[in-house]
């Protein structure tokens, strides 16, 4: 989900659970051209974006996720889809660059995250049958 | 998007939730000094006309899925998210840079200060909302294709 130079620093601050204790300097954050926050600046999604915990508290807690196939949409790196799956039985996430799904694939491998799988596609043309999921994110995405 | 949409109502289960989460440029951002205790406002962010629009035509497309009865709304809501930068230089070249933003705050404190805090640590403030639609059975009616 993040480069080692990153993860070290953001260790103590992921168990915490103060949202504002929050505070990496782009500078130190991987460089990476992932995220909505424009194509020419250098981010990780996971230290510009709100934390994935942060996130579903904020939708109503992990019981919105909790045993539900999930589809995350516009998933980009990986960064909410790894985030949920502790609680889904299992997650897609699709992005249209394939760039971005191959460092998904890396940070879920990295993450050793086993029920979540990134493809590369359009959400105009989704690759699922019909009703193949409980809950859709489109997060940052629409 | 509203092909994007209706795809994601196929792949639903029936009572599945689509939830919508992205930043809320119907309020302004804020740029805020860390102080020991809290923050300071030091100057507002506001975003770009092009966001704005795209802002506005995603709303359009989850009203108008809404309308045709593939979702039903089921719950809105906002939170408040702290973007984080060493000094006030790297968010001024994160605003520059930035293509949802429009380049520069509108300062609320005056020069003296900003210099005098130029090395703290900054943040940008903004709110996220999101939506959790509903996805529903049978829609009543899917109105004719028109231009998001």
């Amino acid at each position: 989900m993040m480069s080692a130079a990153a993860a070290g620093s953001r260790g103590n601050e992921l168990a915490c659970p103060t949202r504002f204790n929050l505070h990496i300097p782009m500078s130190r954050v991987a460089q990476d051209s992932v995220g909505d926050l424009g194509m020419r600046v250098p981010a990780q999604s996971s230290a510009l974006r709100p934390r994935p915990h942060d996130e579903l508290r904020e939708w109503g807690g992990s019981s919105l996720v909790r045993r539900k196939r999930v589809l995350d949409l516009g998933c980009g790196d990986g960064r909410l889809a790894l985030g949920v799956a502790a609680f889904a039985t299992r997650v897609e996430g699709l992005d249209p660059d394939p760039e971005v799904i191959a460092n998904a694939k890396r940070n879920a491998r990295k993450a050793g995250v086993r029920n979540v799988r990134f493809a590369a596609g359009a959400a105009q043309r989704l690759p699922y049958p019909d009703a193949a999921f409980d809950l859709v994110i489109l997060s940052w995405t629409l | 998007m509203v092909d994007a949409l209706v795809e994601i109502h196929r792949v639903l289960a029936p009572g599945g939730t689509l939830v919508d989460a992205r930043p809320d440029s119907r309020v302004p951002a804020y740029a805020e000094r860390r102080k020991p205790r809290g923050f300071q406002r030091f100057g507002v962010v506001k975003t770009s006309r092009l966001e704005l629009a795209n802002d506005r035509a995603s709303d359009r497309a989850i009203t108008r899925v809404v309308r045709d009865g593939l979702f039903k709304r089921r719950r809105n809501g906002r939170f408040w998210h702290r973007v984080p930068f060493s000094d006030l230089a790297e968010l001024r070249k994160y605003l520059s840079e930035h293509l949802r933003f429009v380049h520069r705050a509108e300062w609320v404190v005056d020069a003296a200060t900003r210099k005098r805090h130029s090395n703290d640590q900054f943040v940008i403030r903004r709110a996220v909302r999101y939506g959790l639609l509903e996805a529903l059975r049978s829609p009543r009616n899917i109105s004719p294709a028109r231009p998001d």
